[in-house]
């Protein structure tokens, strides 16, 4: 790529918009192209300007809580409607739920079977997929962060007495990574110490417990969903990673971790 | 969905982007006062309409670019109804004088990032740019649902987000910034 190339995807490679190969390339450009590479530097500073949170308006209380009422009052208005118009209302809906029911039963039984087919063939990939089912459940609306603070003193005793080990709690706010909070979770049998962080609009899961097998050189990676999801087994501890961030920035933050 | 299953689903998938849909409604309108008024129509909107929405449970970004599209066209319906849209044709003669005072559109240029230089370069924003831009960088949605939050094609997006930011860059590099009475389209 020569530096047309690279001024023409720079914008997308820098929006996550750019697939694998693409951001390679660019990324390829960068590292022999000192100009390119000013050129990125300022427009990165532009985002960082524009991402500043402080920018951001917020509604007053009063507001949020006058929506509240305007939509419950939407919502009886709503209902009385309905109930005038449908005597047959109750009937029906006490009955709608018997087909939901039947899939609900038979997604069961399905999810049974394979989990206990693949748990032979590949641990991993079972722990694989409840690290990104509980990093998924973080992200919920009003999912509440069981410690949620950005004190790493506050975050690290709060585990204490909830787990049989001590989890590292690295403070990264220098190198832009927010601490969230740690809510703990259940995987692979055991209670493990969860961290999260934030970076932009983007919230990382650090799922981390003691590691009872060799330390690793590499980091693993796979994307599944969607999703980032980084792994390696540190001297302490077993690490692994999840985000919807791109990898290359999430990369960063799992050498920042293992340097610590 | 019985009445009370709507209102329920409804707080738990659409009320949490409330800051973001007040944040973009005050971004284009300007006034506090006219985006609650823009919110809490969109609100009521996005309520009467959520039985048509196909909410997925898992991503919660798409309830999100969801809400910000019928905040995004009330607030249009309100800026066409009341005044000051500056029209992107106007943009278009501001954005060829700067050119003209800066012929290499790569120059690097040193920006001033102080929060308040970049809060009245936003406002200075015609509305087509500055939406494009608060979607992305405030919002993070990405091109696609900015393009069907817009209801523009995604090159429309790209071609948006790049000038708007080439804009930035300038008024932010400029240390004596175009006065508006020197934009046509600004104000």
């Amino acid at each position: 790529m020569n530096c047309d190339g690279s001024r023409t995807y720079l914008a997308a490679y820098l929006d996550d918009e750019l697939d694998v190969a693409e951001s390679l390339r660019v990324l390829k450009h960068l590292a022999e192209c000192p100009d390119c590479r000013q050129t990125e530097e300022q427009q990165l500073a532009l985002r960082f300007a524009l991402r500043d949170p402080d920018l951001r308006v917020h509604p007053s209380a009063d507001f949020v809580e006058r929506i509240e009422v305007v939509v419950r009052r939407a919502a009886k208005a709503e209902a009385r409607s309905r109930r005038s118009s449908r005597f047959e209302f109750l009937h029906f809906e006490s009955l709608r739920w018997m087909p939901a029911a039947a899939v609900v039963l038979l997604l069961t039984l399905v999810g049974a079977f394979l989990v206990t087919n693949s748990s032979r063939s590949s641990h991993q990939q079972l722990i694989a997929s409840a690290i990104l089912a509980g990093h998924i459940r973080s992200l919920q609306p009003n999912h509440l962060i069981d410690v949620p603070s950005s004190d790493r003193h506050t975050v690290k005793p709060w585990f204490q007495g909830r787990l049989d080990f001590s989890p590292p709690v690295a403070d990264l706010s220098e190198l832009g990574w927010t601490l969230v909070g740690g809510p703990l979770d259940y995987v692979d049998g055991r209670s493990i110490a969860v961290i999260v962080y934030q970076r932009r609009m983007h919230n990382i899961s650090v799922f981390l417990w003691p590691n009872r097998a060799s330390a690793d050189e590499l980091i693993r990676q796979e994307v599944a969903q969607g999703y980032q999801i980084l792994h390696w087994n540190g001297a302490e501890m077993t690490y692994w990673v999840v985000s919807d961030l791109n990898n290359t920035e999430l990369l960063d933050l799992a050498r920042a971790l293992r340097g610590h | 969905m019985t009445p009370q299953q709507k209102l329920r689903r409804f707080e738990e998938q659409i009320s949490p982007h409330l800051k973001s849909a007040y944040n973009l409604a005050k971004w284009l309108t300007r006034s506090h006062a006219d985006a609650e008024d823009v919110v809490q129509d969109a609100f009521l909107r996005a309520f009467s309409a959520f039985e048509n929405y196909r909410g997925d449970d898992v991503q919660p970004e798409n309830a999100k670019a969801w809400l910000l599209t019928i905040v995004r066209n009330t607030s249009m319906t309100w800026l066409k109804r009341n005044r000051n849209a500056s029209s992107a044709l106007d943009f278009e003669e501001t954005l060829d004088a700067a050119r003209e005072r800066s012929p290499d559109p790569e120059e690097i240029l040193l920006i001033s990032c102080h929060r308040d230089a970049v809060r009245r370069a936003l406002e200075q924003l015609p509305w087509e740019f500055r939406e494009a831009i608060i979607l992305r960088e405030m919002e993070g949605l990405s091109y696609r649902e900015i393009s069907s939050t817009v209801g523009v094609p995604m090159g429309t997006v790209m071609s948006r987000l790049s000038r708007g930011r080439d804009w930035l860059r300038r008024i932010l590099s400029d240390p004596r910034p175009l006065k508006p009475t020197e934009g046509a389209g600004l104000r």
